[in-house]
């Protein structure tokens, strides 16, 4: 080991690393994958859990009653069968890297909130909006890729009706004491079509309409849900990473308290 | 003219009121603030966000984005060293290190923004660890993120490719072959300084080939070998340079957009303050 880095170096401030330390764990090896393009979705990196992968909804249920998942698979994709409901993953995660991609209807219909509405719901309960705003115009905060109710995007990266548009979200669950106090808001940062919308934004609370609603507690996972809205949206290649910390670290953290404490 | 009047004035009303409906119409004037905020939930008049082109490949720019190489030439780059010409090599579509020409860096300056870089190491890469493909992207002229052949190739963990160098290892190593076009997103956010103290470290989310090896991550300081890494106080933009580390590394398609806060807000703020105004704000006493 010795021979890769240094033993002699001064300590990181306030980490137990020395700078270039030999005996600072390696990270693990992955193959990326491959990006996807409007005519095939990519292939996820080697240590993604694959969600949906084109073929059944094996790993997803009916939110309304739990039993299968009555949306229609086709073609590599899923579509929403309007009036059959939401529905969730059975897997529950947390803190992760989700990716998901999805196309509203190439025959456009509706105006506002009425058109190639969805929504993709991190832990069941906070929304990133899905809608055609492709030259469509609804309040800010419901626009394509908005935190619902909450946060606009950055901008308005909505792709034409009928192509594939991706969502690459990062997502740092809510944590609860014991008591059930919020000791830190869930956060997350979304790149539209590879546009930064949403970066390390603090959610309110859980998504509601028309209000807002604290924080209730739950546990540090959940499901993926997505929502019948009564388009027929499309969704494809949905995959997960949890995403932990530096040095096998089991989960991320703030480093802003350790890099801005006084220097001994 | 009388008529001429009264129509005029029944035509701009019907205008306004138009106007007025449609953005009436758009959203809700009747639903709670938001918690902190000038907004309501839902509110009709809060700002559009502005439409963006994406490119119809990913990893190309979008339509806002400001070009730093497109593979033409080095017309917005200088040498770091003279501040002269840049004479690393442009062909095919890509720039190649030229060894011991020196490190090169942008005219353009600028500070939090998406930053996207392409790189890659030659197939015939020779030498082992650090001495393998070495090259950096050095964000502000100042912060470096590695570039490395870390395809089975070992060096100290905060050393390989998408390090911070001498800070943090990446979460995990998603390096390509050697010949292989690798991917950079970046999101970088400038350390600010009031007068020689400072209030807010840079902070750094990168992404390496589509996989997450930073999020959010504090940089601790400049960036040095085998010491350790503090602060000096620079302006709130600089240049983004590419080291010369004696390997002929390539670089393409090179893009930023400025980032920007939400409702033409002129910069990112951390929103945690303002929503959760009894959170503990981190105080730097770090030189």
């Amino acid at each position: 080991m010795a021979k890769y880095g240094y033993d002699d170096t001064p300590f990181l401030p306030n980490t137990k690393w020395r700078v270039h330390d030999s005996n600072r764990p390696q990270p693990p090896v992955i193959w990326p994958g491959w990006f996807s393009t409007q005519e095939a979705p990519g292939e996820p990196p080697s240590d993604a859990i694959i969600l949906f992968g084109g073929r059944d909804l094996s790993k997803w249920v009916s939110v309304k009653d739990g039993g299968p998942a009555k949306w229609k698979v086709e073609n590599g994709y899923m579509e929403v069968v309007p009036g059959t409901g939401d529905i969730r993953t059975i897997e529950e995660f947390g803190d992760c890297q989700l990716h998901i991609e999805w196309a509203a209807p190439a025959e456009v219909r509706g105006e506002g909130q009425g058109r190639g509405n969805s929504g993709v719901f991190l832990m069941g309960r906070y929304e990133i909006q899905v809608l055609d705003c492709y030259e469509n115009l609804t309040y800010a905060d419901g626009t394509t890729a908005a935190i619902y109710g909450q946060y606009p995007p950055l901008v308005n990266a909505c792709r034409k009706p009928g192509e594939w548009q991706v969502y690459d979200i990062i997502w740092i669950a809510p944590r609860f004491d014991e008591n059930g106090n919020l000791i830190r808001p869930a956060y997350v940062t979304v790149f539209h079509n590879g546009i930064v919308v949403h970066y390390h934004t603090p959610l309110f609370g859980p998504t509601t309409h028309r209000a807002t609603l604290p924080y209730q507690p739950h546990p540090p996972v959940g499901p993926l849900r997505l929502q019948d809205h009564g388009d027929p949206v499309r969704y494809r290649n949905i995959w997960y990473r949890p995403l932990r910390g530096y040095d096998s670290e089991p989960e991320w953290r703030d480093w802003t308290p350790i890099v801005m404490a006084p220097r001994g | 003219m009388r008529i001429f009047v009264v129509g005029l004035i029944l035509f701009v009303s019907l205008m306004a009121g138009f106007f007025l409906g449609v953005m009436a119409q758009l959203g809700y004037e009747d639903t709670p603030f938001l918690p902190g905020q000038k907004w309501r939930v839902h509110d009709s008049k809060r700002p559009q966000p502005p439409a963006v082109t994406p490119a119809s490949t990913l990893g190309d720019p979008p339509s806002d984005a400001l070009i730093l190489f497109d593979g033409k030439d080095l017309s917005r780059w200088r040498s770091a060293w003279t501040g002269g010409p840049a004479r690393w090599k442009v062909e095919n579509g890509y720039m190649e290190i030229v060894p011991r020409t020196g490190d090169i860096q942008t005219v353009d300056e600028f500070g939090d923004c998406q930053l996207h870089i392409e790189w890659m190491i030659p197939e015939d890469v020779k030498g082992s660890g650090q001495g393998r493909g070495n090259s950096g992207i050095f964000l502000m002229g100042r912060y470096e993120i590695q570039v490395l052949d870390s395809y089975e190739n070992q060096t100290y963990a905060d050393g390989m490719a998408a390090a911070v160098y001498g800070q943090y290892p990446p979460l995990v190593n998603a390096c390509r072959k050697p010949g292989e076009w690798q991917t950079y997103d970046i999101i970088w956010i400038a350390p600010r300084f009031e007068g020689e103290k400072l209030v807010r470290p840079g902070y750094l989310t990168l992404i390496h080939n589509g996989v997450v090896v930073h999020y959010h991550a504090p940089v601790m300081g400049l960036t040095r070998h085998r010491r350790f890494p503090t602060y000096q106080p620079h302006p709130p933009v600089g240049p983004l340079r590419l080291q010369d580390h004696g390997f002929r590394i390539r670089f393409r398609n090179i893009w930023y957009r400025p980032l920007k806060g939400y409702d033409n807000e002129p910069e990112w703020r951390d929103l945690t303050f303002v929503l959760f105004s009894d959170s503990p704000r981190p105080q730097s006493s770090a030189k």
